[in-house]
């Protein structure tokens, strides 16, 4: 598949300087991906990310952070220390030129950058900013330290994740924090959407704005009904292995199969289910009693061991076969089930193939490409985004950029020789 | 506010959305899009095709009738600042009175089986006849293009086969914890709303429309992180690490128990000068000298010894007494809050006004979660442009099928007299 995509010229022509820690690099990145030409602007030493592993090479090395490659994709690198003050400048050019400035870190840093994105915007109104910080730039926790964990934890997700309590309600196994990133995937997002918005703002109005995001009020959003359960009924949800956190204990989905993976089977506990579930156990030649007269039966007494007596049926369905074979022959007859895959299996798999949802890019240093999820969608033949190129060397395009911004060579020499770029 | 909020303007005056969505993911886009300043329209009916199954589900507001379609709390904080009507579809008068809506909209959002708007002649295809500015967001679980255009999916389903279920939880032997909850179901919505946001910027540069088939499964691949990538490197699969980082010699790193009953902190420690923090925190006891926990590498070497010792010092502590003098010490630390403690002792979601106090038409004023920024520039407001919750069953009828498409109120009569609205 091409790298031709439906959206990637969405946001043509407009230029986005990030800049900060990682925080927002997945905004970037998404912006990259509609069309934006998104400049990342790294101190010397190289942004965060590219300190963070996995690394293609046996040494870390901040050219060979997979960690910034898959979250930095067809940006530009300028490195430049916009902490040093021979750089202050070379900065403001930039933002110039930029139609967005995306910032994110510790708010205590941010909020000192954020008075002269203020300035910047009187002399150009049409600049939009948007601040990616813990907690926003006001409000008592405003400064407190915090990692993608304690995201997690204090915005209510990690409550929700986890396993089965013991039969008197206690737990023996902590809340668990759904890996790689996610609270900054859920801020990032936001952001984008605020971002977009913007935009559309700004051709109508002619206009930009400052946009404040908290991270922590991002994630609080996203924990479904664990608050409105809260907010009417004053009551609390709680951790299951597998599914759904809940008032009170529900029947297991996730079930172990013949091959010693796992299958998701989502049920709704009806009539349809158990005759599905049984049609399949007998195509395949395993023993089952569901459409025997004792079981109707005992459906109608007792429908709470009949539903116990059901799910047992299901794992034993399970035991006899594997996770894919299940999935494809469940979905055949319309239930809802899924095998619990590892992400790297649906590389292969036919239907993201046919989608594009990878796309291969190519990684010098291994001496071959390697297979990046790219999209979400497509318009029935093509892909909705795509990347032109793979991440940026550090200050790949640092003169490039300045030049373009206006510097001339001395300037850009001064910048270097004041340890500035 | 230094400005009247109603003296601004909102960044999608003008554009309508007609929402054909149901349960969370495809709701959730529109919430967005409603917060934005779109008018959004969502279309419903009573029989259990059409009927958004999240009306029945719990918690529900207290008192009035029980079978009420208009009381769940869910459905209330997913779908504020939306218009509603009731239209049947599966009559023909029906999809005629949809078409006319379509001819006046620029998006239309739905999120039925993949094959069910053709099957009522309602398809991409045949709507783009009668308008071809329209932004066609089809939200589905697996996508509706590539081989699995027959399957369906909730949020669980394609969670399970992204890989994002498998990736949360502690290692194997243990089962995957998964997530307690639909996070896809809110992510989908994300990048529906980023999607329906950056067509329409595009088209106002080229004046068309697009249709655009997003899958579930996929947003779930995308937020993987780098655990696909990582896996092609290495050629093993991607492993589950509890709350452990995988990245990098952070340690220690997870949740530890406190006081109290399921009351935890999360810790995390991402250099020396923190862990020398909280040792200082808990008193310099002797184990912490301990070599195996003097370097980030031996500490990570050592975890499992190293989260025993920390959780018999948590164990009797206030995890927020804890979390603040960590805080105080540069540790990142932060209580694992449930939702009671978001609503009620969150001081910093207080302060932002993260609640925001919306009326509803049948169960009165209850706080809804606000979109996680403040802008300066924009009007965005949860409550959207009716400035209240979710629309009763049909509330907006008459504005609708009389101001937008001009019928008289005897022709409305009669329909709903037809049972067609």
């Amino acid at each position: 598949m091409s790298t031709e995509a439906i959206l990637s010229s969405a946001l043509e022509g407009i230029t986005v300087l990030e800049v900060g820690d990682s925080r927002a690099e997945f905004a970037g990145l998404l912006l990259r991906s509609l069309g934006a030409d998104v400049i990342l602007v790294e101190d010397r030493h190289g942004s965060h990310s590219r300190h963070v592993g996995p690394f293609t090479t046996p040494e870390p090395h901040p050219e060979h952070s997979l960690c910034f490659s898959r979250y930095n994709l067809g940006k530009k690198s300028v490195a430049l220390d916009i902490g040093n003050p021979a750089a202050r400048e070379a900065f403001a050019r930039l933002a110039r030129k930029a139609d967005v400035i995306l910032d994110s870190g510790e708010a205590l840093d941010v909020v000192s950058r954020a008075e002269l994105y203020r300035e910047w915007r009187k002399a150009n109104p049409r600049l939009i900013v948007c601040t990616v910080t813990p907690f926003g730039l006001d409000g008592p926790y405003r400064d407190f330290l915090m990692t993608d964990l304690t995201h997690l934890a204090l915005g209510g997700v990690m409550m929700s994740c986890g396993y089965d309590s013991q039969p008197d309600g206690t737990y023996d196994t902590p809340p668990i924090a759904p890996a790689m990133w996610q609270a900054y995937h859920i801020a990032c997002e936001h952001a984008v959407v605020a971002l977009t918005a913007a935009l559309n703002f700004r051709e109508m109005t002619g206009e930009g704005d400052f946009i404040d995001l908290s991270i922590h009020e991002a994630v609080s959003t996203c924990t479904e009904v664990a608050m409105p359960t809260w907010i009417y009924s004053k009551a609390l949800i709680y951790r299951q292995t597998g599914r759904h956190a809940a008032e009170s204990r529900s029947r297991p989905w996730l079930r172990r199969t013949k091959d010693g993976r796992y299958i998701k089977a989502f049920m709704f506990w009806g009539g349809k289910e158990r005759r599905v579930v049984a049609e399949i156990m007998s195509e395949a030649g395993i023993e089952h009693d569901l459409n025997s007269d004792a079981y109707k039966e005992l459906a109608e007494k007792s429908p709470s061991k009949a539903g116990a007596h059901f799910s047992a049926m299901i794992d034993r369905l399970c035991e006899n076969m594997t996770a894919e074979e299940i999935f494809h022959k469940a979905q055949a007859k319309g239930l809802l089930w899924a095998s619990v895959r590892y992400p790297e299996e649906n590389i292969e798999d036919p239907h993201f193939k046919a989608r594009g949802t990878f796309q291969a890019i190519e990684h010098p240093e291994l001496g071959r490409s390697l297979q990046y999820p790219v999209s979400v969608g497509t318009d029935g033949h093509t892909r909705v985004t795509a990347f032109d190129r793979g991440a940026p060397r550090l200050g790949e395009h640092t003169k490039e950029v300045l030049g373009a911004a206006g510097l001339s060579s001395a300037e850009i020499e001064a910048l270097a020789v004041a340890k500035a770029i | 506010m230094a400005e009247n909020a109603n003296m601004k303007r909102r960044p999608l005056e003008g554009i309508r959305v007609i929402d054909l969505t149901k349960i969370v993911a495809g709701p959730n886009c529109t919430r967005m899009l409603a917060t934005m300043g779109a008018e959004v329209i969502r279309v419903e009916w009573h029989d259990n095709r059409a009927l958004d199954l999240l009306r029945m589900v719990n918690p529900k507001a207290p008192g009035g009738d029980p079978e009420s379609l208009n009381r769940s709390g869910l459905f209330n904080n997913i779908n504020p600042g939306k218009y509603g009507v009731t239209l049947n579809l599966s009559l023909p008068q029906g999809r005629d009175l949809f078409k006319r809506l379509i001819a006046k909209a620029d998006v239309l959002c739905e999120n039925y089986s993949p094959k069910q708007m053709e099957s009522w002649e309602l398809g991409y295809e045949n709507l783009r006849e009668i308008n071809p500015k329209l932004i066609y967001m089809q939200i589905t679980g697996m996508g509706k293009s590539g081989t699995y255009d027959g399957y369906l999916s909730v949020g669980p389903t394609a969670q399970a086969l992204s890989g994002l279920t498998h990736m949360s939880g502690l290692p194997e032997p243990m089962p995957p914890a998964g997530w307690g909850y639909s996070y896809l179901d809110h992510s989908t919505g994300y990048y529906g709303a980023m999607l329906v946001l950056a067509a329409l910027m595009k088209r106002r540069r080229t004046g068309n429309g697009c249709y655009i088939d997003v899958s579930q499964t996929e947003v779930g691949i995308i937020t993987s992180g780098t655990a696909t990538l990582e896996a092609q490197l290495t050629g093993k699969h991607t492993p589950r690490r509890g709350n452990r980082a995988g990245v990098a010699n952070w340690a220690p790193h997870g949740a530890y128990p406190c006081r109290g009953k399921d009351e935890w902190i999360a810790i995390a420690i991402h250099n020396d000068a923190q862990w020398t923090s909280l040792v200082e925190e808990m008193g310099k006891p002797v184990w912490a000298s301990d070599a195996r926990f003097a370097t980030a590498e031996s500490r990570k070497a050592n975890e499992d010894d190293l989260d025993s010792k920390i959780a018999e010092f948590t164990r009797d502590q206030d995890r927020y007494e804890l979390a603040k003098r960590l805080q105080a010490r540069g540790v990142s630390a932060a209580a694992v809050q449930n939702a009671a403690d978001r609503c009620e002792r969150d001081e910093q979601l207080k302060a932002r006004g993260y609640f925001v106090p919306l009326p509803h038409n049948e169960i009165g004023m209850w706080p809804i979660e606000n979109f996680p920024a403040k802008f300066e520039s924009m009007r965005v407001e949860v409550g959207g442009l009716p400035g209240r919750g979710a629309p009763t069953m049909g509330e907006n009828n008459e504005y609708v099928y009389g101001k937008i498409l001009g019928l008289k109120p005897k022709e409305i009569a009669t329909l709903q007299e037809e049972w067609v609205i």
